[in-house]
C-alpha cells in the first residue's frame, strides 16, 4: 500500500469502512439490493425484449409491399373488388398490382388462429426465391390445386407428424382437404409460424370469397421516391379505400412497443413507486442508531466530508450492484429463457407459441435511462439525509 | 484480506460474466444474420407486413395493417379485452383511417 497516494489510500480506507458497515446490516442491505435489482430486471427485460423485436422488424420488414390498398366500409375492412385494379391503370408510375386473398382461420378443436394467405407469388419481388424459405418441399403451383405450405407451429398444432393431408372447414361447415407440399424453415418462425399459404382459387373457396373480390391489393411503383405521391393519388382515385405505405408499416414497430403500452406503463409506474417509497423512507431521516454512529464518528475526529463519503460509497455500492445484477439477469432472461416471464403477457391467449431466437437489444441509451431512473434517485435519497445529520453537533446526535 | 479486495473479486466475477454475455451476443448476431436473409425473402415474396408474435387478436397479429379502432369493434361500446392488448401500444398513425 506504500505506493498508493495518500488521498486514494484514504478513500480505500473509507471504502473498507463502508463495506464493513454494509456487512453489519447485511440482511437489510441485501434485501434492498435484491428488491432494487428485481425492479431493474423488470425494466431491463422489457426494454431488451421490445428493442429486440423492434430491431428485427426494422431489418426484416424493409421489403414489405410499397403500397397496400384495403377497402373500407362502415369503418371496417372488407373485400376489395378486383375491378379497382383496372381503375388504377390510369396512374402513371405503378409497376405492378398484385391481388391477395388472406384472412384468419380459427381452428375450433385446437383453439388456434391461423393466418391463411394466397397470392401469385411469381409476380412478387423475390417470388422465384421463395422455396429457400422452406425446410423442405415447394410453394403451391397454380396447376396444383388443394396444396399448401404451412408454418411449423401449424404443423405441430395440427399434429400432422408424417402425414401430409389436413382439412379445414369452409363457412358452410363442409371440409376442404389440403396436401402439405412444403414446410417453412425454422429460421422464418418469427414471420411464418402461423401461416398457411395456398393458391388463390383454394383460398377463395375456403373463405367463400367471389371470383371478383380479393382481400387487398399490393402495389409496387417504378420509382421508390414516388411512393407517397402515388399513394395520395390512389387515395384520391379510390376514396373508399385505406392506402398504407411501406414507411407507415415500418413505423408501426417503432411505436407499438413503447412505454405508452399498458403493461410497460405498469412496469414503469411500479418502479417509480418503489423508488418513491425508498426515497421517502430514506429522506424522512436516519434511524437513531445511524444518528448515534455519525455522532460517535464526529467525536472521534471524522469530518462531515468523510461521513458523506461513507454514505456515498454505501449507496453507490448497493445501487450499482443492483444495477449490474438486474441488467445481467435481464439479458440472461431474454437471451437464454426466451423472456419467459414477459412472454405470457406478450402472447396472451395465443395457442401458437413462437420460439423466439432474439438478440436482446442492449443500447447505451437504454442503460443510461435505467441507470438514471434507479441509481441516481437512490444516491440522492441517501446522501442528503446523511448530510443533514452530519452537520448536527455530535453531542446532540448521540444524546 | 481487506473488504475492498473481496469487492474487487466480486466485480471481476461480474466483469467476467458480462464479457461472456457480450461474446455470446456477438455469436448470436452472426447466427441470426443467416436467418435474416431468408426472412427478407419471405417478406418480399409474400408481401408480409408483420411479425408473428401474438396470434390471439387480429390487431396484435397484424398491427401494421389493422385499424386503430379494431380492438373496439366487436360490438357498440365494446372494450378491448385481449391480454396482449396491454403489451402492444396502439400505433399513433393519424394518417390512416
Amino acid at each position: 500500500m506504500a505506493m498508493i497516494p495518500k488521498g486514494l489510500e484514504k478513500q480505500f480506507n473509507i471504502l473498507d469502512f463502508s463495506l464493513s458497515s454494509l456487512w453489519r446490516r447485511k440482511l437489510k442491505n441485501l434485501g434492498i439490493m435484491l428488491v432494487f435489482a428485481l425492479v431493474i430486471f423488470l425494466l431491463g427485460s422489457f426494454q431488451m425484449l421490445t428493442g429486440a423485436l423492434s430491431n428485427s422488424a426494422e431489418s426484416v420488414l424493409e421489403n414489405t409491399p410499397e403500397i397496400t390498398i384495403q377497402k373500407m366500409s362502415a369503418g371496417r375492412q372488407e373485400a376489395i373488388p378486383l375491378a379497382y385494379k383496372e381503375k388504377l391503370r390510369s396512374l402513371y408510375g405503378i409497376r405492378a398490382i398484385i391481388p391477395r386473398v388472406w384472412g384468419y382461420y380459427f381452428d375450433g378443436s385446437n383453439l388456434a388462429n391461423y393466418t391463411i394467405m394466397a397470392l401469385e407469388s411469381d409476380s412478387m419481388p423475390s417470388g422465384n426465391k421463395l422455396n429457400l424459405t422452406l425446410s423442405h418441399g415447394h410453394f403451391p403451383k397454380t396447376t396444383e390445386p388443394d396444396t399448401a405450405v404451412i408454418g411449423r407451429s401449424v404443423h405441430d398444432i395440427l399434429g400432422l407428424g408424417e402425414r401430409r393431408i389436413f382439412s379445414l372447414f369452409k363457412p358452410d361447415l363442409s371440409l376442404k382437404s389440403f396436401e402439405m407440399v412444403g414446410l417453412f424453415d425454422q429460421g422464418t418462425d418469427l414471420l411464418t409460424n402461423d401461416l398457411i399459404i395456398m393458391n388463390l382459387a383454394d383460398a377463395r373457396e375456403l373463405f367463400a370469397i367471389p371470383e371478383t373480390m380479393v382481400t387487398d391489393l399490393c402495389v409496387y411503383v417504378a420509382n421508390p421516391v414516388e411512393i407517397e405521391t402515388i399513394a395520395k393519388k390512389i387515395a384520391a382515385l379510390l376514396p373508399d379505400t385505406r392506402v398504407l405505405t411501406k414507411s407507415q408499416i415500418q413505423k408501426t414497430y417503432q411505436v407499438v412497443f413503447s412505454w405508452r403500452s399498458g403493461f410497460a406503463s405498469i412496469c414503469l409506474l411500479t418502479a417509480l413507486i418503489a423508488f418513491a417509497i425508498l426515497a421517502w423512507d430514506k429522506a424522512s431521516g436516519l434511524s437513531p442508531d445511524e444518528r448515534r454512529e455519525i455522532g460517535i464518528l464526529k467525536i472521534l475526529g471524522w469530518e462531515t466530508a468523510d461521513i458523506l463519503a461513507v454514505r456515498f460509497w454505501e449507496s453507490t455500492l448497493v445501487s450499482t450492484f443492483a444495477f449490474i445484477i438486474g441488467c445481467t439477469a435481464a439479458y440472461i432472461h431474454v437471451a437464454f429463457f426466451d423472456a419467459s416471464l414477459l412472454k405470457p403477457v406478450m402472447i396472451g391467449w395465443s395457442v401458437i407459441h413462437p420460439s423466439f431466437k432474439l438478440l436482446p437489444s442492449v443500447t447505451l441509451a437504454d442503460l443510461m435511462l435505467i441507470f438514471s431512473f434507479s441509481v441516481m434517485p437512490y444516491l440522492g435519497a441517501t446522501v442528503i439525509p446523511a448530510w443533514r445529520c452530519s452537520t448536527v453537533p455530535p453531542d446532540s446526535a448521540i444524546r | 484480506m481487506r473488504p475492498s479486495h473481496i469487492l474487487l473479486i466480486i466485480l471481476l466475477f461480474f466483469f467476467f460474466v458480462d464479457t461472456s454475455l457480450f461474446i455470446h451476443s456477438q455469436q448470436l448476431k452472426e447466427e441470426l444474420r443467416s436467418d435474416e436473409k431468408i426472412q427478407k425473402i419471405a417478406v418480399a415474396g409474400l408481401g408480409l407486413t408483420d411479425l408473428c408474435v401474438a396470434t390471439e387478436a387480429r390487431y396484435t397479429r397484424h398491427p401494421a395493417v389493422s385499424d386503430p379502432m379494431a380492438p373496439f369493434m366487436d360490438h357498440p361500446g365494446a372494450l378491448e379485452h385481449f391480454p396482449t392488448g396491454s403489451f402492444w401500444a396502439v400505433k399513433a398513425n393519424k394518417e390512416t383511417r
